[in-house]
């Protein structure tokens, strides 16, 4: 058994038991697992200090904040579910990549990625990356 | 309210109203009185991007939710639309496809349904100054016949798009589309945002945006927060239109009646009404739309320059559809299809697949108890639709052989296309529809039914620019 899965095991089920709901709604360091998927997902890129997290904190206060949002993530984290297995993550790490400078510099991964705010086409300042506002030459 | 009687009264401001409007000005040159009841407010696009954008604006709340104003019988089909100044113009994404000449005679071509009591060369002239009207940008070949060029030039192909040119030549073009591919009359060019049901840049055609001003002429005083819900008729004729504002109800006379209202809700008017056509808000419906994801080897989309790149109609016209339904291709410029994989994140495409339907009379509106609110039955898709989907799943490999594909994958039907068409369709008489090739009812002769209600049949294409066609191709037959 991989350690791993013997978190997953010991550590999100027993905690799932013995910890009282009331911390899981209080405890905003929960979310850092979700960080902790998308740095593993990017792990060859060079994401800008701080920027996961601030996306983080913004990605959730834009969307469900509340205990049962904190344990799948933790969940999803130490089972190893990676993004190809589950929508919701996929989700998060593909609106992470899409709210930072990535496609702006044309996915050059020699470059630091900058997180620039949650992704929105009314008020990013990331074009949608397939357009000809970045590819004009096509 | 300036009179007791009105020369002519109009229900809504989409673009059934509006298109009709203009055409009824610019015949009458003498002073009229005409009416119009729109049951929203006007919502000003500058507001709607207030409040997309998360900012403060006085205008939040004031448009209604479409599931609050109707009773939607079949919970897994969802049929949204914007009510309002502008009506679907506020929330439409754009697509401005000609219909093909063979989706007006469906039944002389493939024993389907029925043929239109209009045709396509009927049209043809309304379709272009719709165009012009709309500003569309639009490629010089197009698989529908057409003379001359588009307003504006075509949109930018994707590489994706460059190839199956290449292979399709005029069965692959880009989209005709009322999202500007240059600055014009006030209005941006795309920047390919593809969040068009509120533009981020105001590139979209919009009543609002339009320029046509028909709202504004001397001759015409628009009253909001009016909901009709009635006719009060007499013989063959409507006398007064019956509405409710604040709460509280109204009655108007007019000589020429116009309801430009969504299908819905023109076929619950008429019902209220007391029309007995047994046709009446049956043969309602839509078409179907599902999306499928392409995932290229070595290749990149990129390029495209705004939301539906081009068309793809090589499964749209042919021998097939005596037997299945035609499908409109719609290449999405989507920002959130991007891919996970290292240096594969923009190695993808999406098609939306957009499927007729038939007009079948399981699928129908009804009045209820509460005057304003028409009930919808929805009872399912056509067997022809089914069959065509699956005749799509066989076709599409072989079509997309001139890409490099890795994998395809079809995702589940979307619960609505935003084309809600039928209710009041069109034919030759009482017996076979609801009114008749110029959209008068064929009871009540001072009553005309616009929009999409009207449609014989659903074809594969958006709807909107045969509907404003369709208002101006009417109001200058009958004026």
């Amino acid at each position: 058994m991989n350690r791993r899965k013997f978190v997953a095991l010991a550590g999100v089920g027993s905690g799932l038991l013995i910890f009282p709901s009331i911390l899981y709604l209080s405890s905003p360091s929960l979310r850092k697992y979700a960080g902790e998927l998308i740095k593993e997902e990017f792990h060859y890129l060079k994401l800008a200090p701080g920027g996961v997290e601030q996306y983080i904190e913004d990605y959730f206060n834009a969307s469900a904040n509340n205990m049962l949002t904190n344990l799948k993530w933790k969940s999803y984290y130490y089972l190893g579910i990676k993004a190809e297995n589950s929508n919701q993550i996929f989700e998060l790490v593909k609106y992470y990549l899409l709210s930072t400078d990535f496609f702006i510099h044309r996915m050059d991964e020699s470059r630091i990625v900058n997180y620039l705010g949650l992704y929105s086409p009314y008020k990013s300042p990331v074009p949608n990356p397939y357009s000809f506002v970045l590819y004009p030459e096509i | 309210m300036k009179y007791d009687q009105y020369d002519l009264i109009i229900t809504g401001t989409g673009f059934a109203s509006t298109f009709f409007l203009k055409k009824y000005l610019e015949k009458n040159k003498g002073k009229k009185k005409i009416l119009v009841l729109e049951r929203g407010q006007f919502f000003p696009h500058a507001e709607r991007l207030k409040i997309k954008r998360g900012e403060i604006s006085n205008f939040k709340g004031i448009q209604e939710h479409w599931e609050d104003t109707v009773v939607n019988k079949n919970q897994e089909k969802k049929w949204p639309f914007t009510t309002g100044f502008g009506g679907s113009s506020s929330c439409w994404w754009g697509c401005t496809p000609r219909f093909m000449p063979s989706d007006f005679q469906m039944n002389t071509l493939f024993g389907i349904e029925k043929d239109w009591p209009v045709s396509y060369t009927d049209l043809e002239p309304y379709y272009e100054e719709t165009e012009k009207l709309m500003s569309v940008s639009g490629p010089d070949e197009t698989p529908f016949p057409r003379n001359g060029k588009y307003p504006l030039p075509p949109h930018r192909f994707t590489a994706v798009d460059h190839l199956m040119h290449q292979t399709y030549g005029n069965q692959y073009i880009s989209q005709p589309t009322a999202r500007a591919s240059r600055a014009v009359n006030g209005r941006n060019a795309c920047m390919a945002n593809s969040t068009c049901d509120v533009c981020p840049v105001n590139a979209k055609f919009t009543i609002e945006n339009s320029g046509m001003d028909v709202y504004a002429d001397q001759q015409v005083e628009i009253i909001y927060g009016a909901q009709v819900f009635s006719l009060e008729t007499r013989g063959n004729l409507a006398k007064k239109v019956n509405y409710v504002k604040d709460g509280k109800d109204y009655e108007i006379a007019g000589e020429i009646i116009v309801l430009g209202a969504n299908p819905i809700f023109n076929s619950n008017i008429l019902l209220n009404s007391g029309d007995n056509n047994p046709l009446t808000g049956k043969g309602f419906g839509e078409q179907l739309g599902m999306q499928v994801l392409i995932y290229l080897d070595q290749m990149k989309n990129i390029g495209g320059s705004t939301w539906v790149n081009a068309n793809g109609y090589m499964l749209y016209d042919g021998v097939h559809r005596k037997d299945f339904a035609a499908c409109l291709i719609e290449t999405n410029n989507a920002p959130y299809y991007i891919r996970l994989e290292r240096g594969k994140w923009l190695n993808m495409a999406s098609f939306r697949m957009i499927f007729e339907d038939l007009p079948m009379e399981s699928n129908y509106i009804t009045n209820s108890p509460d005057k304003l609110v028409p009930v919808i039955n929805f009872n399912g898709r056509s067997d022809y639709t089914r069959r065509g989907i699956e005749n799509m799943k066989n076709k599409l490999p072989g079509l997309l052989s001139c890409l490099p594909v890795e994998k395809l994958k079809y995702l589940d039907p979307f619960p609505n296309e935003g084309h809600i068409l039928g209710g009041t369709r069109m034919g030759h008489d009482a017996k076979d529809s609801v009114v008749d090739k110029h959209l008068i009812h064929h009871q009540y002769r001072n009553v005309f039914v616009l929009g999409s209600g009207a449609f014989t049949t659903f074809s594969a294409s958006n709807p909107t620019l045969t509907l404003a066609a369709l208002s101006l191709y009417t109001a200058d037959h009958s004026f």
